[in-house]
């Protein structure tokens, strides 16, 4: 949840972004979004094409690219990944102790500006 | 033209709650951020800390609430310096609420600080504010599948209080599932049973509370 705040956050840091190159304009925005990061990605889409109204990003796109969630075993010493949003236990050998290499990212990485 | 930004999206919050941090490192105020869900009992087991530590150290309180000031009333009652945030419908505190509501409180003959968060077993977990630590209270009316229902809440957490132990003939909580299941999810977890209402268990809780406040003041150097 929080897409509102979220969305708010990325305009805000690609306005300042955009301000600091020279430019006035954003065409593009990309993200980075965990799939454990329990933020949604169509959600944040939607609240996003409400909010850029009336900020240099009017006109953009947000471009999400999703991350999985992955982590490296310490039972099994093998790495996995998952569709699940949340693991408890290892896919490969059922060990609860892991730890995140992924899935929780919430970045902004790049802007597309003229 | 395209421009590489490396920015994670909540870096004004983790800014702010960083500032929050120094500030409360440099007055030596150890500062506990307390969530559960609505009703488990959060300001109940409040007052009873600061009516069990009343001499012993200097606390201070932050509540937050959507709405109204009945917590902080409470409080102030005890004659602990208190601010009430209202969010007016934000579901959790951030670091921005924290820094204003601070500025009103004089934190150098403070101690320890109590952040007592809006009633949610979801989002307080996802924002820093400058705590030291957070701590969850559960009480065992909601039930034994919270742990695994809310996870990042006990993950986040480095102390979980069971409260509302006086109702273990009345529910059909089962308590030793509570435990396991936290464990699981961190296995660093400080456990406490307290019975806020009779009082069960709550010295283990204050002693434990007063000497990881104390051990920080004695560790952290003062500006």
């Amino acid at each position: 949840m929080h897409e509102v705040s979220i969305a708010q956050s990325i305009l805000e840091i690609a306005e300042k972004e955009c301000r600091n190159a020279g430019h006035s304009t954003i065409q593009s925005i990309e993200v980075v979004i965990g799939s454990a990061s329990g933020i949604l990605p169509d959600s944040l889409l939607m609240v996003f094409e409400i909010l850029k109204d009336e900020t240099l990003a009017a006109g953009a796109s947000l471009v999400i690219r999703e991350i999985p969630l992955g982590g490296s075993c310490r039972g099994c010493g093998r790495e996995f990944t998952t569709e699940e949003q949340f693991v408890l236990e290892c896919p490969h050998c059922g060990s609860p102790d892991f730890r995140l290499l992924s899935g929780r990212e919430l970045n902004i990485t790049a802007i597309e500006v003229q | 033209m395209k421009i590489n930004v490396v920015s994670r999206i909540l870096e004004a919050n983790d800014r702010l709650a960083m500032e929050n941090r120094k500030l409360f490192d440099r007055s030596g105020t150890y500062v506990i951020n307390l969530m559960s869900a609505p009703g488990a009992g959060k300001t109940t087991l409040l007052k009873k800390t600061i009516t069990g530590l009343a001499g012993q150290i200097r606390l201070g309180v932050v509540e937050g609430d959507i709405q109204g000031t009945y917590d902080a009333e409470q409080i102030g009652s005890l004659d602990v310096p208190v601010v009430q945030i209202n969010t007016g419908g934000a579901c959790h505190l951030d670091a921005g609420m924290i820094s204003e509501a601070v500025a009103s409180l004089d934190l150098e003959g403070m101690d320890l600080l109590v952040i007592e968060n809006v009633g949610n077993l979801v989002c307080p977990a996802e924002f820093n504010v400058g705590e030291h630590m957070k701590v969850m209270l559960l009480s065992i009316s909601e039930g034994h599948d919270k742990p695994l229902k809310y996870p990042l809440m006990f993950q986040k957490s480095s102390a979980l209080v069971i409260n509302k132990i006086d109702l273990k003939p009345y529910v059909d909580a089962d308590i030793g599932k509570i435990r396991k299941d936290a464990l699981s999810l961190n296995p660093s977890l400080n456990l406490f049973e307290v019975s806020c209402k009779t009082g069960e268990g709550m010295d283990g809780w204050l002693n434990w509370l007063k000497e990881t406040a104390i051990r920080h003041s004695k560790d952290s150097p003062r500006a």
